[in-house]
């Protein structure tokens, strides 16, 4: 069908967007994702703040006066009839996770790099599923994470302010 | 009556705590200032710049999708000023059709100078900002305070 090289099923783990956590000292935020299936299992990525409240933005469905960036995105995709088929997280370096849109358009597909925090952005307005490769998973370090999660949880952010232009 | 405006350069203005994006004309008699949060004047910076950041950032995603497609950014106008709030269409070229598409002028700006494409505006907004008090102000602006940013 197309050259596109995709990871084996077995080898994709769906996650959803659990919460969105801010990290109260440097200004970033954590966004939590969560096995889909209900697997007690988290899967948290640090984000800048922009990045963390356009995901938050998503995640209460809130409707923005004028498009945001991600909403942006949407439309184009629209306009031009490219459907985002999901997003999947596929790569760690250095501490930095690396996502793959993957979207098609009349039966051809593309697959475009991007930022897990873009990449989460877009899906959640596509309404389309995100996953993490088993590799990934794999190879990520999470010492002590649920504890210092647990600690956090206190501090979910609000609603962020929508920032005008 | 649309008239096409460069991208001078970025400001920070302390007073709001944002950044302005300034927008002049070839003959430089017009000026738009273009108030923008700072996360969106970080997308247009980088694209000043010149600065190729590692990972694809926001207006970089949304280039190379368009870039998949062979989709092409044609132009992008800002459109309508009200209530302080500047509106912004981008013209999509794609498969002989055009398509326009609503956006807020930060993101069609970021996107125009990734694209090479150029940025225009309604006369009527030009007209719009020209209040006197903005101009003095922008006027008692050092060069250095434009950063190195020139074009």
């Amino acid at each position: 069908m197309s050259g596109i090289e995709l990871p084996k099923a077995q080898d994709l783990v769906e996650y959803r967007v659990d919460r969105i956590l801010e990290e109260a000292n440097t200004d970033t935020r954590i966004v939590v994702l969560a096995r889909q299936d209900g697997t007690l299992d988290t899967f948290p990525i640090w984000v800048g703040a922009a990045e963390g409240n356009a995901i938050k933005l998503a995640l209460d469905t809130m409707i923005t006066p004028r498009p945001m960036s991600h909403d942006l995105i949407k439309s184009f995709a629209e306009h031009l009839n490219i459907t985002i088929q999901r997003v999947v997280i596929a790569d760690v370096k250095s501490s930095t996770y690396y996502a793959t849109v993957y979207t098609v358009n009349k039966g051809v597909e593309r697959t475009i790099d991007a930022r897990p925090s873009d990449a989460i952005s877009l899906a959640l307005r596509a309404h389309c599923p995100i996953y993490i490769t088993q590799d990934v998973l794999n190879r990520r370090s999470t010492a002590n994470l649920d504890a210092w999660l647990a600690k956090l949880e206190s501090k979910d952010i609000g609603t962020p302010e929508v920032q005008e232009t | 009556m649309i008239t096409q405006m460069h991208v001078k350069g970025l400001m920070f203005d302390p007073y709001n705590n944002a950044y302005i994006v300034v927008l002049r004309d070839e003959e430089h008699s017009d000026m738009l200032p273009i108030w923008v949060g700072k996360s969106e004047a970080g997308a247009i910076s980088m694209s000043l710049e010149n600065v190729t950041p590692p990972r694809p950032m926001t207006h970089d995603f949304m280039k190379s999708l368009l870039d998949a497609y062979n989709a092409k950014v044609i132009s992008v106008v800002i459109t309508d000023l009200s209530d302080h709030t500047y509106f912004a269409k981008i013209h999509l070229m794609y498969e002989d059709s055009e398509y326009t598409v609503d956006a807020r002028p930060s993101d069609a700006i970021a996107l125009a100078l990734r694209s090479n494409a150029p940025v225009f505006a309604n006369d009527s907004v030009i007209t719009k900002q020209s209040s006197e008090e903005l101009e003095q102000w922008l006027e008692n602006l050092k060069p250095e305070d434009f950063g190195k940013l020139d074009s």
